[in-house]
């Protein structure tokens, strides 16, 4: 006995982490005994959606799934977006992770390109096959790709050529609104469409108190909701630069091509898409909560969810969420973002359309290298990718599928997106102190400090004298990106001088065409770039999008031709 | 003395318990057997130091002057060459030389030259690469493998070059060599050697020739069918603001943009594509009017 204790005391750091070793394998040995039988085919699936819809509508897959192939479980590992990063390099590095991870956020860009070409099984071959899962619909003899929306872009990795993962929904931004607490404090029983009409709507809201004696706010708002607002409501208004400043027809305003405009007089701060926007966001930012530069996502959703604010806006993301939060105690809407009319005294000039947007697929998840069972994990996607369960699956979660031809929750009806539209021109991001100088001003204009006429002062002058040199700085390191272009396509080049037949056939058009997409024209292109910085335009040049009266005389030529016709 | 042991040997056991645990899954990744093709699965990761120690190894594993040895060689040049940070220009060279000079009429030995053309043209940043020096080194591929794709390559990058100048003597010259190209219908890069074309009459201010050569560019494209991105919406919007600007021509111009709006109706520049089919019609309509009121038909 006394040897015992002896050993004991002698051992016991030892003896610890041994029995807690031995308690969590035998829990964990316990636990997925008791899910799984003996012998089965146990999936892992590994994301960052804590929303609980998420986690029900991936196990009623699992279910359905397992109907099909009864020796197939899945165990789902839901991680918070916050150490998702940390959690998946750890897992991936370790030779740990899931069979399947969702993928493409919490990382940046780069990490995730090496993630994909080390620890991803490409999927390119598969989605050139129709999805098995499809049998019997209209699109059994679809390929996989061709079933996307998008054409399953945000799978393909274009830095390997590889398809590498797989999306299941489709995501937008609108606004969310309290239907009840609008009712209740404006009398309206829709949402405003008409911009004046939210704003008088936004008015009224914050001249009344609840049972406490607090005023309402108008608009719940974040950090996190403020580029929200910009990128679907003020941006648009400056699409009229366009007109002025596209000087080589490309459809964008580049940084260079505006400050050329701004150093040559051709566009200013009084110029009216650009006068348009500040206004507007002064006008709607008035209405959001005092302070909402400093907050986080999650205190202006609480101050949503507790009805103290009527509109917020968010994307599909985040629709399920409020609609459970809101459960029982209000009803939630989600309306577009409110345009100013044509006939709107200051902005109709200049309003031309909503946001252009496209239908982007997210939610993507890839298969690991170290999956044990890479084709049943495959299959398992496959199968939630498939037109029926794509759209169960967004039904049960509160999304947009992705799959052509599946129905939606007519509650996100308002988020279909605007396939014509408009967008923003004004980009003032020249690198360097310039792009410092322009957040500083944005910042305080935003928040009421400094008015529109101070901004552009302070600003507009250090812009142009700075601009040039913040760009030249910029642009020194051109060459370094032909650099990198370069080893990647001696990859390339060596994949298809070991390939054969056929495989080598495509190997070497795929080959020729990024050496044409990536290396002919970087040299063309800073050229053009700093002529144009230096030279400016033209002086006597007309406008991008305007005819020269050379090229007036061929059109009145070409009309006269056609009517003696 | 025989404590410490069996207590080390109980943290020993006890580490590779924990460990064999959780290395159960750890299968190292992407190995091969054949050295050259773990050299360039390595040289594709990023790994240089092991795509390095690879192509060594097939280097010294090959028959000498064997066509493999020739590839791992190439390899390795290629990895000294092009990685960052850790790269070895003057090794590298070396490497593409010693190809050259092994094997002239293999196909590596053409990569290789093309390859020691490009260090002269790709200096590191902040220096200019001597502009001369990279003509003639281009030359020089084209003028020892004609019917290669390096010299294929090299014809593009040496008018690339002189077309970037924007300058009138190094565009018209180009402008030769590349008209003389792109009567071989059977020529590689057709399509972008007739956009060169294009940005060449651009400089010296031909639309018509602009116009002309971008539409031929449009139809010589080669495709890569499994890239999702490929698509010509911008080449239909080129051209069309090309004809509307340029040219004065709205038949040709209405042709572009309708292309655009039928094949591409989720493109961004639908709106504008639109737009322009109604200012083109306002336009011809206002003149129409101007000429009746002038007494025209």
């Amino acid at each position: 006995m006394h040897k015992l204790f002896g050993f004991i005391k002698q051992y016991f750091a030892l003896i610890v982490v041994f029995a807690t070793f031995a308690w969590s394998a035998t829990m964990i040995a316990v636990y997925r005994s008791q899910t799984t039988p003996p012998g089965a085919v146990i999936l892992r699936l590994g994301h960052w959606q804590l929303e609980a819809s998420v986690r029900d509508a991936i196990d009623l897959m699992a279910e359905e799934y397992r109907k099909i192939h009864p020796n197939v479980f899945l165990v789902q590992d839901a991680i918070p977006e916050g150490v998702y990063g940390q959690w998946v390099s750890t897992q991936l590095m370790g030779g740990t992770a899931p069979d399947i991870l969702q993928v493409g956020a919490n990382l940046p860009g780069n990490i995730w390109l090496s993630y994909y070409n080390r620890y991803f099984v490409p999927l390119s071959r598969e989605v050139y096959r129709p999805n098995p899962y499809n049998k019997g619909t209209k699109l059994e003899d679809t390929k996989l790709r061709q079933t996307y929306k998008d054409g399953m872009r945000t799978g393909y990795v274009d830095e390997m050529q590889e398809y590498m993962s797989i999306p299941l929904s489709v995501f937008g931004v609108r606004i969310f609104y309290n239907k009840d607490l609008l009712k209740k404090l404006t009398g309206l029983d829709e949402a405003p469409r008409n911009y004046r009409d939210f704003l008088a709507a936004c008015q009224k809201i914050e001249s009344q108190t609840n049972e406490f004696g607090n005023f309402f706010v108008p608009i719940a708002a974040s950090q996190y909701h403020v580029a929200m607002w910009e990128g679907n409501m003020f941006d648009p208004l400056t699409y009229g630069a366009i007109r002025r400043a596209d000087f080589n027809r490309d459809g964008n305003v580049g940084n260079d091509e505006l400050f050329v405009a701004f150093k040559t007089g051709r566009i200013d701060f009084d110029f009216p898409p650009y006068a348009a926007k500040f206004k507007m966001m002064r006008e709607v930012t008035d209405h959001f909560q005092t302070g909402y530069t400093g907050l986080t996502r999650d205190e202006a959703v609480f101050l949503f969810a507790q009805q103290k604010a009527v509109f917020m806006t968010t994307g599909t993301w985040d629709a399920r969420s409020l609609q459970q939060q809101a459960q029982g105690q209000f009803e939630v809407g989600v309306m577009d973002f409110p345009l100013p009319t044509k006939d709107d005294p200051f902005y109709g000039p200049v309003v031309e359309g909503p946001l252009f947007e496209t239908p982007g697929t997210g939610f993507r998840f890839g298969i690991t290298r170290t999956s044990r069972h890479p084709e049943v994990a495959l299959d398992f996607m496959l199968f939630m990718a498939s037109q029926k369960q794509n759209e169960e699956l967004n039904r049960i979660i509160g999304w947009i599928p992705c799959i052509i031809d599946t129905q939606m929750d007519p509650f996100l009806e308002a988020f279909d997106p605007h396939l014509e539209g408009v967008y923003g021109a004004m980009n003032f991001i020249l690198g360097g102190e310039t792009t410092t100088k322009w957040e500083q001003m944005l910042s305080l204009y935003r928040v009421n400090q400094i008015s529109y006429s101070d901004m552009v002062a302070q600003f507009s002058s250090f812009y142009l004298d700075r601009g040039l040199k913040d760009f030249l700085e910029q642009q020194r390191d051109w060459r370094r990106g032909m650099v990198q272009n370069e080893r990647f396509l001696a990859g390339i080049r060596a994949k298809a001088l070991a390939a054969t037949g056929d495989e080598a056939v495509s190997a070497w058009v795929k080959y020729r065409a990024l050496t044409k997409d990536r290396q002919v024209w970087s040299e063309l292109n800073h050229s053009r770039q700093l002529q144009l910085m230096e030279k400016g335009p033209d002086a006597k040049a007309v406008g991008p999008y305007e005819y020269s009266p050379a090229v007036l005389a061929k059109i009145k030529e070409r009309v006269k031709k056609s009517m003696t016709k | 003395m025989r404590k410490l042991s069996c207590r080390l040997f109980m943290v020993q056991a006890a580490l590779i318990v924990l460990l064999g645990s959780s290395c159960k899954q750890n299968a190292t990744l992407l190995q091969s057997d054949d050295p050259l093709h773990a050299g360039w699965n390595n040289y594709s990761l990023g790994e240089f130091d092991q795509a390095q120690f690879f192509f060594e190894q097939a280097v010294a594993e090959a028959p000498k002057d064997s066509d493999a040895q020739l590839t791992a060689l190439y390899g390795l040049a290629t990895t000294l060459n092009l990685r960052r940070p850790g790269e070895d220009p003057e090794r590298a060279q070396e490497l593409y030389r010693r190809i050259l000079d092994t094997a002239p009429a293999n196909d590596l030995a053409a990569w290789s030259l093309l390859a020691l053309a490009r260090m002269q043209h790709l200096v590191p940043v902040g220096d200019d690469p001597d502009y001369e020096q990279v003509y003639k080194a281009y030359q020089d591929v084209i003028d020892r493998y004609p019917d290669r794709l390096a010299a294929k390559e090299a014809f593009l990058y040496l008018n690339s070059i002189l077309v970037a100048t924007l300058k009138e003597p190094e565009t018209r010259r180009a402008l030769a060599s590349l008209d003389e190209y792109v009567k071989n219908p059977s020529n590689t890069f057709l399509g972008p050697s007739w956009s060169l074309i294009a940005v060449g009459n651009t400089t010296l201010g031909n639309q018509e020739r602009r116009f002309e050569a971008e539409v031929k560019s449009l139809e010589t494209t080669e495709i890569d069918p499994t890239n999702p991105f490929t698509e010509f919406a911008y080449q239909y919007w080129n051209l069309a603001t090309i004809a509307e600007f340029e040219l004065g021509d709205f038949d040709q111009a209405r042709l572009y943009y309708r292309k655009l709006i039928a094949e591409y109706p989720k493109d961004q520049k639908i709106y504008g594509a639109k737009q322009a089919l109604q200012r083109m019609d306002a336009m011809e309509a206002k003149i129409r009017e101007e000429l009746k009121e002038a007494g025209n038909p």
